[in-house]
């Protein structure tokens, strides 16, 4: 039977281990309202923009002759043979199933996609369909980094006209179907939009260059602290401008709304979705006005600029969100730890106690029979 | 609604981009760097989308004076009685680091000098170039 000094020091190390998780609650609910709140501020633009996208493809002659060939190369819809798929996790851990969820949703995916490339009887033959992996959060990345191969390039750089210019290009070896392409970990860190737009035109670069069929994001969506779920997005081709194609690939337990809704009234953070703001409600009118507009540029221009902005923006609101979703795990993580060291406190120093108290009546025995022995 | 809200003459004004809604406020006129050139807006003027190059945005008059915005790159929407600046930056002067731009500066000219046969890489170096100093430009008549 463990002595009661023992059981102190153990009581008193479970003690420092509720201070620091109750710590650590508190900083992701600062976090957390600071996520909410640049994810707000972000829906305005990301409103507007969809809306004038909207209204310039109703009014402009974006499709060709008879409806059929689409202008923009990111409308089109090409055979799937390279798929990028675009998982955005966290840099820490400590947040319950948030980095598992993701991966685990994201693997399922991939997996779903290769198996899809069985031979059916509609399509006896279907090709090779590779995937290319990019990850944001050194989770993600450290889960499929150890999974998939990385990709390789090689770099050229060959001069011509006697030395007077170069031709630079990378060009990529597949060695495996699956590869790690790039970890784009860095737009965590910072998370603003000059990072993302780089990222964004990367990826659009080499779809619009026909490297990849379609893009995919896999991330946390963020609705409320008590609802959030894995879902992947359909991100390139755009099927339909302003109603992306989402589909949920898990959803939270009651039992995790439960942990989550008990967290968040005790840190003081509000459970329903926030409101939408009146610069909001104003931002779904912009660019719908019943008036003909004079464009500037001619709107097939406009539309050509605007799309790839648009692409842009739907990473940065998925990013967005999955830093709230990952901010409001930890919190939600983080009170049930407090909440578990809280009972393990209460039964060591029961434990504690009676051991006092046995060691007490025993010397009490000893005492009492000793001198009844006399 | 916008219609409502703001007294005859007074354009409705705001600069939103990803990240914020930098201004929203009245004024008598707007000046915006649309990317063919300068441009006014003023209460009452014909609904237009324009595609915004960088440089200033200026608001004349309104609830708060004059006004100096830095924007970059987004587009603009004209109403009668509303202007709506979507930009993928904008700052307020007083938010400008001007060594920071000088460095963005001489960055992007190096980009421009290596850009070498690469078309996009040229076009991006320019349009670099092209924020660095209207950057600077901003910085200066604070």
């Amino acid at each position: 039977m463990a002595n009661v000094l023992d059981l102190k020091r153990r009581i008193r190390s479970v003690k420092n281990t509720r201070q620091i998780t109750k710590a650590m609650k508190m900083v992701s609910a600062a976090k957390l309202r600071r996520a909410q709140e640049r994810a707000m501020q972000a829906r305005p633009y990301a409103q507007m923009l969809a809306n004038v996208l909207q209204s310039l493809v109703r009014r402009a002659d974006l499709y060709g002759g008879d409806g059929v060939d689409v202008m923009h190369p990111l409308l089109v819809e090409r055979e799937e043979k390279n798929v990028l798929v675009l998982v955005i996790a966290g840099d820490k851990g400590f947040a319950g199933a948030f980095n598992a969820n993701v991966g685990k949703a994201a693997q399922r995916f991939v997996d779903g996609r290769r198996a899809k490339r069985q031979p059916t009887e509609e399509n006896p033959s279907p090709g090779e369909q590779n995937i290319d992996i990019e990850t944001v959060g050194r989770k993600a990345r450290d889960l499929f980094k150890r999974k998939y191969p990385e990709a390789q390039w090689e770099h050229i750089d060959q001069e011509y006209d006697n030395g007077l210019a170069h031709h630079i290009e990378d060009v990529r070896h597949r060695k495996a179907p699956i590869e790690v392409t790039y970890d784009r970990s860095v737009l965590l860190a910072k998370l603003n939009f000059v990072e993302v737009d780089k990222a964004g035109h990367s990826i659009i670069d080499r779809y619009e260059r026909g490297e990849i069929d379609s893009v995919y994001i896999v991330y946390n969506e963020f609705k409320s602290v008590i609802a959030q779920r894995v879902v992947v997005e359909k991100l390139l081709p755009i099927r339909k401008l302003g109603s992306p194609e989402v589909t949920v690939l898990e959803e939270m337990t009651e039992e995790q709304k439960e942990a989550a809704g008990r967290a968040a009234a005790e840190a003081g953070i509000s459970v329903n979705e926030t409101p939408a703001s009146a610069q909001e409600k104003e931002a779904k009118t912009f660019g719908t006005a019943d008036v003909d507009y004079i464009y500037d540029q001619p709107p097939q221009t406009l539309f050509r600029h605007l799309l790839p902005r648009y692409v842009t923006t739907q990473i940065y609101h998925a990013l967005l969100e999955s830093s709230a979703s990952e901010q409001a795990a930890r919190m939600t993580a983080m009170d049930a730890a407090s909440s578990n060291a809280s009972d393990m406190i209460d039964s060591l120093t029961l434990t504690m106690n009676r051991v006092r108290q046995a060691a007490i009546t025993k010397e009490i025995i000893e005492i009492v029979s000793g001198a009844a022995a006399i | 609604m916008a219609e409502e809200t703001t007294t005859s003459g007074q354009l409705a004004v705001r600069i939103v981009t990803p990240d914020r809604v930098l201004v929203d406020t009245t004024a008598d006129g707007v000046e915006l760097p649309a990317l063919s050139g300068y441009m006014e807006a003023l209460y009452g003027a014909a609904p237009l989308l324009a595609e915004l190059g960088a440089g200033e945005v200026k608001l004349h008059g309104g609830s708060s004076g004059d006004a100096k915005f830095f924007v970059a790159w987004g587009f603009v929407e004209v109403l009668p009685q509303r202007v709506t600046i979507l930009a993928e930056t904008a700052m307020k002067p007083s938010e400008i680091d001007p060594s920071q731009a000088q460095q963005q500066l001489a960055d992007a000219e190096k980009d421009w000098s290596q850009a070498g046969d690469d078309a996009e890489k040229y076009e991006y170096a320019r349009a670099e170039i092209r924020v660095a100093e209207e950057k600077i430009a901003a910085a200066k008549d604070r």
